[in-house]
């Protein structure tokens, strides 16, 4: 007997699978697309698979690749449905890729399309584009983390082959408004936006909207060369020499642009901590202008110049000038005045790390640059005294630990360094459940398997040991017969959470049960109007619904109410802190996040009250500050608990 | 090949198979299809001529079939699936004027009809009787573990059911205990129960023409229901004189003239042949991809020239390979299930996708995550095909990924 090799190259696979559906009668050509699919997967797996996948799109459609769904007819498609399409896991998302490709191979030409001319097709990906910018630039959302897998990491290659082989100028408005709006909530890690002003630099050469170029410009040039002396100089090095030989006035010009971009923009040029730290030595009197500090931040400056100085000399480097922001926020915040926060930062100067957490923070990047991981400890410190709403769990499923470091920075700075001395130093943390001490070293597995390490310095240290307590603490309540948090969250955040606690679900059946009453409550404990005039002090941990721009629900959620207050137009809004970082997505049935224009501070979004209510499954409340809830109108009620049911609530059985 | 004579007598294919219909339309032959009405719209679209039919049990309409079917000029009616059998023999009996061959395809669709027919024909059988209940069952199992001596505290011997009228492996269950039996679901019954047989399990395809033996393959199961391979291994091919003598005697006892047979046997550990069961269609397991992978001929075609008898001895020489000519190699398919409530991820091992025997698999992530309930050996969700030239490399591979999880 003699047996052919199959050891083939994938892409011959691919041409023999593609010939045999050619070959096959159109009624058979479902029998082999099957194989056909199989061999894009795997070619779609690289770049070079993608490039070969496109060299032979001219031929898919006559092949019958579409034939028998709904991408038989490109003049039919729509590129709103790309992106939903592209995500799904099953073989659709294959056949989704197959029909972009077609699509490219009409916009260059290579393909002839009786129905689609190349303009259209052009027009066509660019929309695709535009509307799936999370594709462009993968985000660190709800949805893509939860719905993450190969057919997500195949989309995106997709995408970049796509936007190497277009021009991005069609698209080049849209990015230009999702820039602002992430940098808006001025986020703690700005790796992401980084990225997406590296990629979107490639489109201002091109024949590009002016207004967006301008846009462009702007962003591009607060993470590269902001003022007058940093675009003539191209290395650090060259900027830190011409620093020595220049003017006062010079000097002072280039102080107030740094400054300018940073409030700007939120970003922070790595040349704005070459200039910051030569300040910092030779005129510390320039210090004030080039954190645009307020008269709180300079008072603070003044009494502590000694500490601040260190601070700089230690944590500010071009690798970590993000922190020049969270510096400049932290002084304005008048943090330096609290007794225990100033022992605590010179603490972690000289703290000695634990070596399992050096390797946290030593990255490869970390230690070519030459950094200290006491340098990055500290930076990343900086960071969240000053940005307390710009913690991100990152790519994690660890909303409550994110939650909580945001917690302490805003009311609990001692507690928060104590922890991050403990972590880093002993890499353990402990904390009290009902009498009982828990100690994060003691534990195995938290609600993450595995920590993603995009996150920034304090979140690297701290995030693995209250993950695990927080689950910890979770477990010891499962029996109870109701939500656990109703215990965990007083002890686990601290004594800023109130002990009044609704949950809807019913843990035995699972089964929404008595919403009217929640959200009554709900009304009646923290609307204005309805709860006696009690102001909301300390921000209120919450458990949320996310729902994608249909309305379905994707998971459970943890955000903060911060406050409750009217906008600007009089209506009651409910401001929060999203620890996903990226709050303006769209949650379906017309409520979308907002994160500015309606009175949102840094890194707050808000939604009208019964909107966010509409999305809300738990909260804590203080039952000694609470109204009557019969004053809630019925009309009300009956509203959220339509928009409730006709979303996340298809899921739920409700009693 | 000469096919002039065919050229104007229809041929109907009972069941909707694209195989099947691209293995017709090569062959040049024209062809109707009866189907089940759904897919009439896609026939339409494609130009394939069409009969709109559910198969359920026979009635008074088959007339009305038969009439359809004459007006279009069809001669021949050749069944694809289980319950199209019956439908076949009636529909023929007509066209060839000759009312037993009705009756004797009843014989392939009633297994308790079917054992005993072997049984008479002097076939070695398990221990079998029909069950109408629940009940019958029970006193089935009892009565052959007593058969057994086994006494208290004696682990059972397990006996088999399966429905009189599925096909093979639909409804097939195995019964250790009480508990299996109240697991039934009233639609089973009545079924066939059956003395479990240990021993080497393997089926043959065997294409008839004119009661005569024109092509035999042997598959071997490696575990039923889940993987097998074409031809045999040299093991079971030693067997193969004693096994076409058992084919020859159940095509004489059962009088099937044309057409193939799919018999199930097995080999107990004494060296005896036993008879499992024989249908008349296309068998599972996907093997007749693996006969056409082996042996280079279009098992389909050679269903259809078979049950044509107006095929000639030439025509059939020249189509089935020569029995000196060996096969091209050993064609195996395993047959994949979630394990796994709801699927989130495929795992296809790099190892298994570069291994020189793998073909190809049609494994996706299914668009509905969460895995349909399987009854018996119900439905598999994809299927991975090998092909090489070591029939126990093939055994080895079978053998290990079917403990390998794809579905995760």
């Amino acid at each position: 007997m003699e047996a052919q090799s199959q050891s083939n190259p994938v892409n011959t696979k691919f041409e023999q699978a593609l010939e045999a559906l050619e070959q096959a009668k159109p009624y058979a050509k479902s029998m082999y697309q099957t194989e056909l699919f199989q061999q894009a997967i795997e070619l779609a797996n690289t770049d070079e698979g993608i490039r070969q996948l496109f060299s032979y799109a001219p031929r898919f459609e006559e092949a019958g690749v579409f034939k028998g769904g709904p991408w038989e007819q490109a003049e039919k498609l729509q590129p709103p449905f790309v992106g939903g399409s592209l995500k799904l896991k099953s073989v659709n998302s294959v056949v989704e890729l197959l029909s972009e490709l077609r699509m490219l191979a009409i916009a260059k030409g290579t393909y002839a399309h009786e129905s689609v001319t190349a303009g259209e097709a052009r027009t066509f990906l660019n929309e695709v584009l535009a509307l799936n910018l999370d594709i462009l630039f993968p985000a660190e959302t709800e949805e893509s983390r939860i719905n993450d897998g190969e057919h997500i990491q195949r989309a995106e290659r997709l995408f970049r082959f796509l936007g190497e082989q277009l021009s991005f100028q069609a698209i080049a408005k849209q990015i230009v408004m999702e820039i602002d709006r992430l940098t808006v909530q001025r986020p703690i890690m700005v790796n992401r936006i980084v990225k997406m002003i590296t990629m979107a630099k490639q489109m201002m050469d091109a024949n590009i909207d002016e207004q967006a170029k301008a846009a462009l410009q702007r962003y591009a040039e607060a993470i590269e060369t902001p003022t007058p002396l940093t675009k003539q100089a191209s290395r650090l090095r060259d900027y830190n020499l011409a620093l020595k030989d220049a003017s006062e006035e010079a000097l002072q010009a280039e102080a107030e642009a740094f400054a300018q971009s940073m409030e700007e923009t939120g970003l922070v040029s790595p040349f704005h901590a070459v200039f910051i730290r030569h300040v910092n030595r030779q005129q510390p009197e320039l210090l004030p202008a080039t954190l645009r500090l307020s008269e709180t931040g300079q008072a603070m400056l003044n009494e502590q110049s000694e500490l601040v100085h260190d601070l700089i000399q230690i944590a500010v480097h071009p690798h970590t000038a993000q922190s020049i922001y969270g510096l400049s926020k932290t002084l304005d915040r008048g943090l330096l005045s609290r007794e225990p926060v100033i022992p605590s930062l010179r603490r972690l100067l000289e703290l000695d790390i634990h070596p399992e957490v050096k390797k946290l923070l030593l990255t490869p990047e970390n230690k070519k640059e030459g950094l200290t991981a006491n340098a990055i400890l500290v930076s990343g410190t900086i960071s969240v005294l000053g940005q307390p709403l710009g913690v991100g769990q990152g790519m994690n499923p660890t909303c409550q630990s994110a939650r909580a470091i945001s917690l302490w920075a805003q009311h609990g700075p001692g507690q928060l360094m104590e922890f991050i001395a403990r972590a880093a130093r002993d890499n353990d943390i402990d904390m009290i459940f009902e009498g009982e001490p828990i100690h994060s070293s003691n534990l195995e597995g938290g609600v993450a398997e595995e920590i993603h390490q995009e996150l920034d310095p304090v979140s690297k240290v701290l995030v693995p040991h209250l993950d695990k307590i927080y689950n910890e603490m979770m477990k010891r309540t499962q029996l109870r017969g109701e939500d656990g948090h109703k215990w965990v969250n007083p002890e686990f955040y601290g004594e800023w959470i109130p002990r009044g606690f609704a949950n809807i679900i019913d843990p035995i059946t699972t089964a929404v049960t008595d919403y009217s009453g929640f959200v009554r409550l709900f009304y009646a404990t923290h609307h204005p109007e309805y709860n006696e005039g009690h102001e909301l002090i300390y921000p209120n941990p919450v458990g949320i619904y996310i729902t994608n721009v249909h309305g379905d629900l994707l998971g459970l959620h943890a955000v903060s109410i911060q406050r409750i207050a009217k906008d600007e137009s009089g209506d009651y809004r409910i401001y929060f802190y999203n620890p996903n970082n990226d709050s303006g997505q769209n949650w379906g049935q017309g409520i979308e996040p907002s994160v500015k224009d309606h009175g949102e501070q840094e890194g707050e979004a808000s939604l009208p009250f019964d909107q966010f209510v509409a999305r809300m499954y738990a909260f804590h409340y203080n039952p000694y500050e609470q109204g009557d809830t019969f004053m809630v109108e019925e009309e009300i009620v009956e509203r959220i608990e339509e928009l409730a049911k006709e979303s996340w609530g298809k899921q739920y059985t409700w009693l | 090949m000469e096919r002039v004579q065919n050229n104007n007598k229809v041929t109907a294919l009972l069941g909707w198979s694209l195989p099947a219909i691209e293995a017709i339309d090569k062959l040049d032959r024209p062809f109707v299809v009866v189907g089940p009405p759904e897919f009439e719209s896609f026939a339409k679209e494609n130009e394939i001529s069409f009969v709109g039919w559910q198969f359920q049990r026979l009635n008074e309409t088959s007339v009305e079939l038969y009439e359809q079917l004459k007006a279009l000029g069809v001669e021949l009616a050749v069944p694809l699936y289980e319950e199209t059998v019956e439908w076949a023999g009636a529909l023929n009996a007509r066209f060839r004027d000759d009312p037993r061959v009705f009756n004797r395809s009843l014989l392939l669709r009633d297994k308790g009809l079917m054992k005993r027919k072997a049984q008479m024909a002097g076939m070695r059988v398990g221990v079998f009787e029909e069950a109408y209940n629940k009940e019958d069952i029970h006193r089935f199992l009892k009565r052959v573990n007593e058969a057994l001596i086994k006494v208290d505290g004696d682990p059972a011997d397990p006996i088999h059911v399966k429905p009189l009228n599925k096909a093979g492996a639909v409804g097939h269950r195995v019964i250790h205990n009480a508990a299996d039996i109240s697991d039934i679901p009233e639609e089973d019954f009545p079924c066939l129960m059956e003395s479990h047989l240990d021993g080497q399990e393997f089926s043959c395809e065997a294409f008839i023409h004119n009661g005569k033996v024109k092509f035999l393959n042997i598959t071997e199961y490696i575990k039923l229901g889940h993987s097998n391979f074409v031809p045999a291994s040299s093991a079971l091919q030693e067997w193969r004189p004693r096994i076409k003598k058992e084919i020859e005697k159940l095509i004489a006892s059962f009088e099937v003239e044309y057409g193939v047979i799919h018999p199930e046997f097995f080999i107990s550990p004494d060296g005896t042949l036993n008879f499992g069961e024989v249908a008349a269609r296309i068998p599972g397991g996907h093997i007749f991809d693996l006969i056409e992978r082996a042996y280079g001929f279009s098992a389909y075609q050679a269903q259809i020239l078979c049950s044509d008898p107006d095929t000639t001895e030439e025509e059939l020489d020249a189509f089935f390979p020569k029995d000196t000519e060996p096969p091209k190699g050993y064609a195996g398919s395993l047959m994949v299930y979630p394990r796994v409530r709801v699927i989130e991820r495929l795992d296809v091992p790099e190892e298994l996708k570069s291994h020189p025997y793998f073909d190809k698999h049609d494994m996706f992530i299914p668009a509905t995550s969460k895995v349909a309930e399987r009854v018996g050996f119900g439905n598999h969700y994809g299927t991975i095909f090998f092909f090489g030239d070591d029939s126990e490399e093939m055994r080895r591979l079978l053998t290990e990924y079917e403990k390998h999880d794809f579905y995760l």
